[in-house]
Order: C-alpha cells, then sequence, then structure tokens
C-alpha cells in the first residue's frame, strides 16, 4: 500500500521475507505495512514470570489465600501466626495465638501502643489536677497527647491553636473563661458540653431602646458610643423591661453558673468589634445581636466519644497547655 | 490477498467510515481540554479552598467526578472509539458494519458524558467511583455499548483478511469486559420511576467489592488493554518497523485478560473484606507485573533498529514516552498492592500520583502520539507545525514529573507521619498537620497540571489549524496512501 512498504514485499499472501536481524514475520499482513516478527519470548521476561508466580505460592503459605467451601486456607501452621492478648467480657485477659489476619495485627499494634501509653494515663488518672502540673516528667506527656488529642479533636472549632475564631469558638488561650477556668469547670465542660444562647429582644423592646442598649454595651468596652443614649440603655438594662440584669449581672460581668458573657472586658465573643472600623457598623452588629438573640454555641458533650482519662488530659491541656487556667 | 493492494486506490471516505472517526477525534480534543481544566481547577481547590467561592456546585465532591468522566470516558472514551473504528476498518480491509449504529454511539455517548456532568454538578451520584452517574444514564450508556458491540464485531466478521489483527483483540476485550463491569457494578433498584436516585442490589462488603471488581478492571480494560490496541496499530505504523514478537502478544495478551480480574480488592486492603481475598488480589496484581510489561517490551522493541526516530519524529517519542510510564506505573502497582506497601501508601495522594503515571504517562501520551498519527490522514493535509507538537511533548512529559513527584512525596509523607509514634505511644502528628504539610505539594501538583493542560490547549491548537488547511477528500495526488504523515510537514 504505501511506498515505503512496497520494497519489503508485495501482498499479504506473501512468504515472510520482511525480516529484522535475520528474524521471520509470521506472514501476515495487515492494513499495508503492519506486520509481526517472530521472535521468541525475551528469557529474561520467562523467567521474571516465573519469579512472580514463585512470589505467589510463597505469599499463599504466609497468608489466608484461597476459599475453600466455607472457610479458607490460613497458609502454613505456625509460619506467620500472631500472638496477641485479649480482655475478656468478664474483665480476663487471654493470650491467643492465630493465624494472620488484619484484626489480630491490629490488635498486636493497639496493645503495643497502649502497653507505652498506659502507665502515664495511670498516673494522670491517680494524680489530682494541681499536682499533674507540678510533674515536668508528667507534663510532657500530657503535652505530647494533648497535642494530637486537641487537633483531632478540639481543633476543628477551636482552632490548631485553641485561639477560636470570634462569632464561632471561643479563644482557650486567655485567661477569660466563660464557663469558667478551674479544672472540674473545664472538665464539666469538656464531658457535658455547652450551649450558649439568648433570647430575641426584638419583640420585647423598641428598636430605638435596642440602639439604646447596643450604646450602652459598647460603652463598657470603651468603644465609641453615644453617650446619651448610653445612659438610657444603662437605665434600661437593670429593668425589668428588659431584663438584660437578670443574665449578665447587675455590674454586666456576666455569670459563670450560666455562661452569660462579661460585657465590660475587651473580649468578644459573637461581634467581631475588633475586626470592624466604623462606629455605626459597631453599633449595627451588637444591635443584630440584641436584637435577634443568638441560638448558636453549641459545643458537644464528648463524654461518649473519649475515655475518661483522655478528658482529663485534654482538661490539664486546655488548663496548663494553652495557658489561662484558673 | 489481491484486495490489499488495490484498497490504496481506492477513495478511503468511500471504502471506510471515517466520518465517525473524525468526530470523535474532534470530542476526544475538545473533553480532553474540558476534562484537564476541570482537574487543574480542583487541584488548585485542594491547595487554594478560596477558589470554592463558597459555591457548592464548584466544590471537589461535585466537580471531581465530572473531571474524571471528562477525561475517562469523554477524552479517553472518544479516542478509543475515533482510534478503534480506524484500526478496525483499516486493519479489517472492510467498511464499518452500520453507520447508523456508528452514529448512535457518538450521539449516545456523547450525551452520557453531558447527562453525567451536569448530574454530578447538580448533586445526583451513585457514590460509586467512576461510576457516579445515575441509572438512566447507565441504561444509556449500555445501549450505546451494545451498538459499539454490534458494530465491532459485524465489521470484524465481514473483514477481507483471513487473520484479526492483535490490536483488535485487545479492542474486543475492551468492548466485552466494560460491558460486563458496568452491568454488573450498576445494577440498582430505582426508588421510584421517576427519579434519579436507586439503590445498589449490593451492600456492605460484597458492594465494596463488586465496586472495586469494577473499578480495577476499569482501570485494566479501558485504560490499559484498550489502549494496547492503540499502541498495536500506531506504534508499528508510525515506527515503519513490525511488531517486535507475535508469540509475547499472544501471551501476555491472554496473561493480562486472565490475571486482570482477579486484582481489584487490592484497592480495599486493610479494610473489613476477607484476609484471602486481600491476599488474592495482591498475588494476582504482582503476577500482572510482566505480562503488563509485555505489551511494553513488544511496543518498545518494535522501534529497535530504528531508535533514531525517537530523536527525529515527535510523534513516535509521545508513543514511546507512553510504554515508559505505562512499564513505570504497571511495577508501581503491583508494588503498591503487597500489603505491607499498601499499609502505607493506603489513603495517601502516592495512590493519586500512581493513578496520574498511568493516566497521564500512559493514556494520554499514547493518544496524544496517536492522534499526531492520524489526523493529517483524517484530513489529507500534513501537521501545522512539527515545532508545536515538540513543545507539546515537554510541556506535557514537564507536567506529568511535576504531579507525580509531588504526589510521591506528599504521599509517602502522609503515609510516614499517620503512623508515627513518640516515645510515650502517642500520635507523633495530628491529621491537619499532616495537611498543612502537603500544602506545599498541593501547589506543584496543580502547576504540574497546569503543564500539562497548557499542552493539551497547543494540541488543540495546532490540530485546529491542521484541520482548517485539510480536507477531507483526498487530492488526486493523495489518493496514494501513506505519503502523508506528521513527518512530512
Amino acid at each position: 500500500m504505501s511506498q515505503e512498504n512496497t520494497k519489503g514485499s508485495g501482498t499479504a499472501e506473501q512468504k515472510p521475507t520482511f525480516s529484522q536481524g535475520g528474524v521471520p514475520t509470521t506472514g501476515h499482513s495487515w492494513d499495508g505495512d503492519i506486520r509481526e516478527l517472530t521472535n521468541p519470548l525475551p528469557r529474561w521476561w520467562v523467567w521474571a514470570f516465573y519469579i512472580t508466580a514463585i512470589f505467589t505460592v510463597v505469599y499463599w503459605l504466609f497468608y489466608p489465600a484461597w476459599p475453600v467451601g466455607s472457610t479458607f486456607t490460613k497458609g502454613v501452621p505456625g509460619l506467620n501466626s500472631i500472638t496477641y492478648t485479649a480482655t475478656q467480657v468478664d474483665g480476663t485477659e487471654v493470650e491467643k495465638t492465630t493465624h494472620w489476619n488484619m484484626r489480630s495485627k491490629f490488635m498486636v499494634e493497639m496493645n503495643e501502643l497502649h502497653a507505652a501509653q498506659k502507665q502515664w494515663f495511670d498516673k494522670v488518672a491517680a494524680t489530682p489536677y494541681d499536682q499533674i502540673a507540678q510533674d515536668a516528667e508528667l507534663m510532657q506527656f500530657v503535652t505530647s497527647a494533648g497535642k494530637t488529642l486537641f487537633s483531632d479533636n478540639c481543633a476543628p472549632c477551636h482552632q490548631a491553636g485553641g485561639q477560636g475564631v470570634i462569632g464561632f469558638a471561643p479563644n482557650l488561650t486567655d485567661d477569660h473563661w466563660q464557663y469558667g477556668g478551674a479544672y472540674e469547670q473545664i472538665e464539666a465542660t469538656i464531658v457535658h458540653g455547652r450551649r450558649g444562647y439568648m433570647p430575641a429582644f426584638k419583640e420585647i423592646v423598641s428598636d430605638e431602646e435596642i440602639g439604646q442598649l447596643a450604646n450602652y454595651v459598647l460603652s463598657l468596652s470603651g468603644e465609641p458610643h453615644d453617650a446619651g443614649s448610653a445612659s438610657s440603655g444603662a437605665k434600661l438594662f437593670q429593668t425589668n423591661t428588659a431584663g438584660c440584669y437578670a443574665c449578665h449581672g447587675a455590674d454586666a460581668k456576666g455569670i459563670e453558673g450560666i455562661g452569660s458573657a462579661n460585657l465590660t472586658d475587651k473580649i468578644w465573643l459573637w461581634a467581631n468589634i475588633p475586626e470592624l472600623n466604623t462606629p455605626e457598623e459597631k453599633l449595627k452588629v451588637v444591635k443584630t445581636i440584641i436584637s435577634g438573640g443568638l441560638n448558636r454555641g453549641v459545643m458537644p458533650p464528648w463524654e461518649d466519644r473519649l475515655k475518661p482519662d483522655q478528658i482529663k488530659l485534654l482538661t490539664v491541656y486546655v488548663h496548663q497547655g494553652l495557658g489561662g487556667g484558673k | 490477498m489481491a484486495a490489499t493492494g488495490t484498497a490504496a486506490t481506492v477513495n478511503s471516505n468511500e471504502q471506510y467510515n471515517y466520518d465517525i472517526v473524525r468526530k470523535f477525534t474532534i470530542m476526544t480534543l475538545i473533553w480532553g481540554a474540558i476534562g484537564m481544566f476541570v482537574g487543574v481547577y480542583i487541584a488548585s481547590e485542594l491547595a487554594f479552598p478560596v477558589l470554592n467561592f463558597d459555591n457548592p456546585y464548584i466544590t471537589f465532591g461535585r466537580l471531581r467526578p465530572v473531571h474524571t468522566g471528562a477525561v475517562i470516558f469523554g477524552f479517553g472514551g472518544s479516542a478509543l472509539f475515533a482510534t478503534s473504528y480506524y484500526v478496525v476498518q483499516r486493519t479489517c480491509q472492510a467498511r464499518l458494519f452500520s453507520d447508523g449504529l456508528a452514529n448512535f454511539t457518538f450521539w449516545g455517548w456523547q450525551a452520557a458524558i453531558v447527562f453525567a456532568a451536569l448530574g454530578n454538578v447538580m448533586g445526583h451520584s451513585q457514590g460509586r467511583e467512576y461510576a457516579e452517574m445515575e441509572w438512566p444514564i447507565d441504561l444509556l450508556i449500555l445501549f450505546v455499548w451494545v451498538a459499539y458491540l454490534t458494530v465491532f464485531v459485524g465489521t470484524l466478521m465481514k473483514r477481507k483478511q483471513p487473520h484479526i489483527y492483535v490490536a483488535n483483540w485487545f479492542y474486543l476485550a475492551f468492548i466485552l469486559a466494560t460491558a460486563l463491569l458496568h452491568v454488573f457494578n450498576n445494577l440498582a433498584i430505582p426508588v421510584e420511576l421517576f427519579s434519579m436516585k436507586s439503590y445498589s442490589l449490593f451492600s456492605g462488603v460484597q458492594d465494596a467489592m463488586t465496586q472495586w471488581w469494577y473499578g480495577h478492571n476499569a482501570v485494566g480494560f479501558f485504560l490499559t488493554a484498550a489502549f494496547l490496541g492503540m499502541m498495536y496499530y500506531f506504534v508499528p505504523k508510525q515506527a515503519g518497523r513490525p511488531i517486535y514478537s507475535y508469540r509475547l502478544s499472544v501471551i501476555h495478551f491472554w496473561a493480562i485478560i486472565f490475571l486482570y480480574m482477579w486484582a481489584g480488592s487490592h484497592h480495599l486492603h486493610w479494610t473489613a473484606i476477607p484476609d484471602w481475598t486481600s491476599t488474592l488480589a495482591a498475588t494476582f496484581s504482582i503476577m500482572l507485573l510482566l505480562p503488563s510489561w509485555g505489551g511494553m517490551i513488544n511496543g518498545i522493541l518494535t522501534l529497535s533498529g530504528a531508535w533514531d526516530k525517537l530523536r527525529t519524529d515527535p510523534v513516535m517519542r509521545f508513543l514511546i514516552v507512553a510504554l515508559s510510564f505505562y512499564g513505570m506505573s504497571t511495577f508501581e502497582g503491583p508494588m503498591m498492592s503487597l500489603k505491607d506497601v499498601n499499609a502505607l501508601s493506603h489513603y495517601t495522594d502516592w495512590t493519586v500520583g500512581h493513578v496520574h503515571s498511568g493516566a497521564l504517562g500512559w493514556v494520554a501520551m499514547i493518544t496524544f502520539g496517536s492522534l499526531y498519527h492520524l489526523v493529517p490522514r483524517l484530513w489529507n493535509t500534513p501537521m501545522h507545525s512539527l515545532k508545536l507538537i515538540n513543545v507539546h511533548f515537554w510541556l506535557a512529559t514537564i507536567g506529568i514529573l511535576l504531579y507525580i513527584t509531588a504526589m510521591w512525596i506528599s504521599g509517602i509523607m502522609q503515609g510516614l507521619m499517620w503512623r508515627a509514634f513518640d516515645d510515650f505511644g502517642n500520635l507523633q502528628y495530628s491529621f491537619v498537620e499532616s495537611v498543612a504539610a502537603a500544602h506545599p505539594f498541593y501547589i506543584m501538583r496543580a502547576v504540574g497540571g497546569a503543564f500539562f493542560l497548557a499542552g493539551m490547549i497547543l494540541m488543540c491548537y495546532n490540530m485546529y489549524k491542521t484541520i482548517r488547511k485539510g480536507s477531507v477528500e483526498p487530492t488526486a495526488e493523495q489518493q496514494v496512501e501513506g505519503k502523508l504523515s506528521a513527518n512530512a510537514a
């Protein structure tokens, strides 16, 4: 067909004349110039293939491999067996030896790690909170274990360094604690979780009054505000109409028992005041919160997800490791 | 046969249905550009999540199946339709069995890919990797596939050649296996007649194993066997040399066909599957190494005695580098299927890198080479620019190297970080630290992808210019075939 091809041979039926290094072709040709040489299989290729087959059979001797009826071959007994310690329902430990299998291998590896960790976790469990912090070696363990525990469980909300996000999750690195910063209080927060709630005031007080309250709240933190409006707000704050004092306290410093915010410091949990530039924007965002309330700030309970010793360790980590504990 | 000699003097457009080959060729280029663009975009999203723009329709989860669908089925599938229709006609010296059915495969296939992409963006998914399209699209694909099989087998049966060329064995194996895989993996019951939602007939371990029987053999038959068919035609054609060994082609063909079907469960190592399925999958993967290499050896040794072509012919370079990447990833795959290696590689970017060394290095490169050979013959004109082919080659090669190097480093790093413990027995790293550590490599991967995409766009431009100056009707002097080649430019 092609010019180049006619040099090699004429038609497809021809004897195998196209050869390369003395190797003849099969004598077939397609589409003019496609032919096949009759080279044998490369010897190294054949041997390498045999080696993979031998490797395969050896692998079958080491691992479960072939289904037989309702069971399967388990490899040569004793060749690749696994011995591990299992805890039975009644709490007693038994040593088991079995053919290689994923679950036993997992048990062995987890047992090894737990054995390494156990003495430290036991020590954390046996030591009162305030003494853990005194033990430099134990604190090393708390920091090492706490870092991954915190990162894998707490950091998605409180961020990798525990600095939190205004409007979403509180900062754990400062010394302000909404629900209390003592060991027991932190532990209670982790065990049971928390739920932040503030009712909406738009049906209760007028828009103008919300403005007054917002100016008062801003004035408490030294933010720009309308002084006249703020002094009206201060009065309204203490009345039973608005009832702000009931949760935030007459001194507006919040109540730890219910986790209400301290309005007199410069720490903002929901309104991102530090990010806003103009007094109008600041007033607007505070008004939005008073008007609509808050039903956010859900921290889930961890008692079913983490073991008690992990919770205790995390408590120390948050209290000491991140700092600011009381 | 006497007919062989006369074929050259007949107008190819009358003897063969080239129209369908041209259509699929153009769609190969278009889907390639779209699919690779989406790939680069989602790779960039992983590096810079701000690119989600808080828009659910363009998040990674929805666009990822759009990417895989467009590159595997749009780009790869169209390339296979185009080349298989071309190869089967030329090596059988027979026109396609049915032009009408062939046309149906074109429109049906394109519609399926468009619907699948729209469905994925809208949030419809079966949640089966590489088979995300819901049941109505699966049915459309089934009809298309039966038509494809009919056209292909019908053409083989009316061949004017006594023997069926090896490329056609591979294409036929691909068509049959894909039919089998597609049907069984997609057995599902729709929630109601007019609902896109369906539930698989399988559950639990059976469901996972069916999915990965499909997933792995989609790689084995769609992305390997079929593209070996492409290789078996275009490499000897472009090299002008005979295939190295007929016997090797027979042996490695049957070895691949027999062994691939067992290997799928290696995607499920260290999960809840029975241990013995995991072992069998690992060992059959190991035994697949040399049969896979059989194709590479046969292709590369076909060039022996004509090695200078690697220097002078950029098209040949695409084909041979494709075979080299094929050899590399079919070595890497069996290694990763060993239980202990997999314990490190599973769930890491190493897997992603492995897939792309096969997908970019083998599938895309062999397709590029074949299309650069094919298009001048379909439009009866030399390629617009040989220089651009060369630039494309280097863009693609650099892109692949950046991509897989990034994923090797990041994957092995992830595997090591996830299993690192300190002296207390505590995990040394949190998960997010491994994410942060991977960040630079995600950027590097996106850059590698961008290189590859740039090459693809350059190819589209080169093809556009070529097709514009060419003609589907050969001129009188072009009637003698074989004069036209990309090298003639």
